[in-house]
């Protein structure tokens, strides 16, 4: 009776495994501010390696989390809670890291018309099925107005 | 790279008025480098992203490539580039 009541006061007293809740909440983070691509928001060539960092703080956090509630188990708790989270949070990474690298597999842009550089003329298709050049874009009045400028927009999505 | 009847039911239902056009066979896509050879869905052909502003004399003002698929230029920074154009003389 005297041993279990110890046993209860001892279990009771060891610490809450803050590094692994930690880890949670920027994993989470993480997840969240890639979502924040899609707002562009100020900053936004940022994003993309504040994420990557926050998930791989996460990572470090969690497991810095289970090696104390593993190997200092008198102190801290969260064996079953550090495991999980740990799962959870190198799933974050790895989505995170393979989202990073895809998204920046892209080609450079060596050869593409500079500031400063002639835009090259062309000839598309409107959405009616005409055709329609650069040099038409750029000399037909909108309004009552000479266009100042055109916005050429190569897009990939809708975003 | 989406046809012209696929643009227009884009362009219907968010009430676009500005120009788009199609570029299937990549013409204005080569001209500019601007190919991501397989870069699209199933491994097709398409553009990376680019933004070019352009004035009335056909010269490149401002021009935004984005190191990242998913990060593209803000609206706010492409009215600010235009403002930065003086203003043409009337037709």
């Amino acid at each position: 009776m005297n041993v279990s009541t110890a046993s209860t006061t001892a279990v009771q007293e060891r610490r809450s495994n803050s590094a692994v809740w930690l880890g949670l909440i920027l994993a989470v983070v993480s997840l969240l501010s890639q979502g924040l691509f899609f707002l562009k928001v100020p900053g936004q060539n940022a994003l993309p390696w504040l994420s990557l960092v926050l998930a791989t703080v996460a990572v470090i956090l969690v497991l810095i989390g289970v090696k104390r509630a593993f190997f200092e188990s008198q102190l801290y708790r969260g064996k079953v809670a550090g495991s999980i989270v740990t799962v959870i949070s190198l799933l974050v990474f790895a989505v995170t890291v393979f989202g990073f690298v895809t998204a920046r597999k892209i080609p450079g842009t060596a050869g593409v018309p500079q500031v400063g550089q002639k835009a090259p003329d062309f000839t598309l298709v409107d959405t009616n099925g005409q055709k329609i050049s650069l040099a038409d874009l750029l000399s037909t009045p909108v309004g009552n107005a000479h266009p100042k400028a055109v916005l050429l927009v190569f897009y990939r999505g809708y975003w | 790279m989406d046809t012209p009847e696929v643009s227009r039911d884009l362009e219907k239902k968010a009430g676009y008025t500005f120009t788009i056009l199609s570029d299937p066979q990549l013409d204005a896509i080569r001209h500019y480098q601007l190919v991501h050879a397989g870069g699209g869905p199933e491994g097709h052909d398409i553009a990376r992203p680019a933004e070019f502003l352009v004035d009335s004399s056909g010269t490149v003002r401002w021009t935004n490539f984005t190191e990242d698929i998913r990060v593209r230029a803000r609206a706010d920074e492409m009215l600010a580039a235009a403002r930065s154009i003086p203003s043409q003389r009337e037709p």
